[in-house]
């Protein structure tokens, strides 16, 4: 099985690709415990199944105001409900082909609904052992970052 | 005749980027009404002329499934067409949503072209 960083990566490309028409860039995945994005919005999915966790999307402000704009095909100037159920409904496409992906290796999950909470100094946390990655993307509308801590079964 | 659209996603932004495929499909269609969850999608059903459904699977209140459930069993309402739209394409769900009476599904993300060649029929 291809780590999991590439089933991330390959279902926000696709996601991008065919419903937000930004063209993005994907950075080396970071596994510090300490590494981060620096995030003004931060939407999460639960996952559980034989894969739990939590898949979130981390965006600062401009990011997440320029990827809302090109979804709805529209200007957005201020964090308001289309920002957050946008950023939202992003994190709910990647987990969906994340699972997808997974399922095709007979790892099977399911997918809670997406949570989006507004604040610079968001950050997941989980028990001992669980394992952290965030994958960084670079975009015209500035960088954002696909973070997942989970537990395989 | 251009068909009545009815659109049931917890997400107002897929609400609208659904719209704007729609357009961007060239497909021909009328009215269309929008839903928050299966119960609000029921009450729309009731009230109003829909020819078509194009329903999310994962939403609070009433999910996808619950409402092809509750929707089966209501006169009147129960040959209505309706599509899945969403992340969730694993042929259990997928199965149990059509033999709850859907007629297809549209993986998320999707492009106009794949509304058109999914839904074109039907429209």
């Amino acid at each position: 099985m291809p780590p999991i960083e590439r089933y991330i990566t390959d279902a926000t490309l696709e996601v991008f690709s065919t419903m937000i028409f930004i063209d993005i860039n994907p950075g080396e995945p970071l596994k510090g415990q300490d590494d981060g994005i620096d995030s003004n919005l931060t939407s999460m999915i639960g996952l559980a199944g034989d894969l739990q966790g939590v898949l979130a999307v981390h965006c600062p402000e401009k990011a997440a105001l320029g990827i809302t704009g090109a979804m709805l095909g529209m200007e957005v100037t201020e964090i308001d409900d289309d920002v957050r159920d946008a950023i939202g409904e992003i994190a709910n496409m990647v987990a969906g082909g994340l699972k997808v992906a997974l399922a095709e290796n007979d790892i099977a999950i399911e997918l809670a609904i997406p949570t989006t909470v507004l604040g610079k100094a968001v950050r997941t946390s989980g028990q001992a052992g669980v394992s952290r990655f965030i994958v960084p993307f670079a975009s015209p509308v500035g960088d954002f970052g696909i973070e997942l801590k989970y537990v395989l079964h | 005749m251009a068909k009545n659209v009815l659109l049931v996603d917890d997400s107002s932004t897929m609400r609208k980027i659904v719209t704007r495929s729609l357009r961007q499909a060239g497909l021909d269609f009328g009215d269309i009404f929008e839903a928050g969850d299966g119960l609000e999608a029921l009450e729309v059903l009731e009230k109003e002329a829909v020819d078509i459904v194009l329903s999310d699977i994962n939403m609070p209140n009433m999910n996808g499934i619950e409402f092809l459930r509750e929707k089966s069993g209501r006169d009147g309402i129960k040959d209505i067409p309706v599509f899945m739209i969403s992340t969730e394409t694993g042929d259990d769900i997928i199965g149990e949503a059509k033999s709850l009476g859907a007629v297809g599904a549209l993986k998320k993300p999707f492009t106009p072209d794949k509304v058109n060649e999914v839904l074109g029929p039907f429209m």
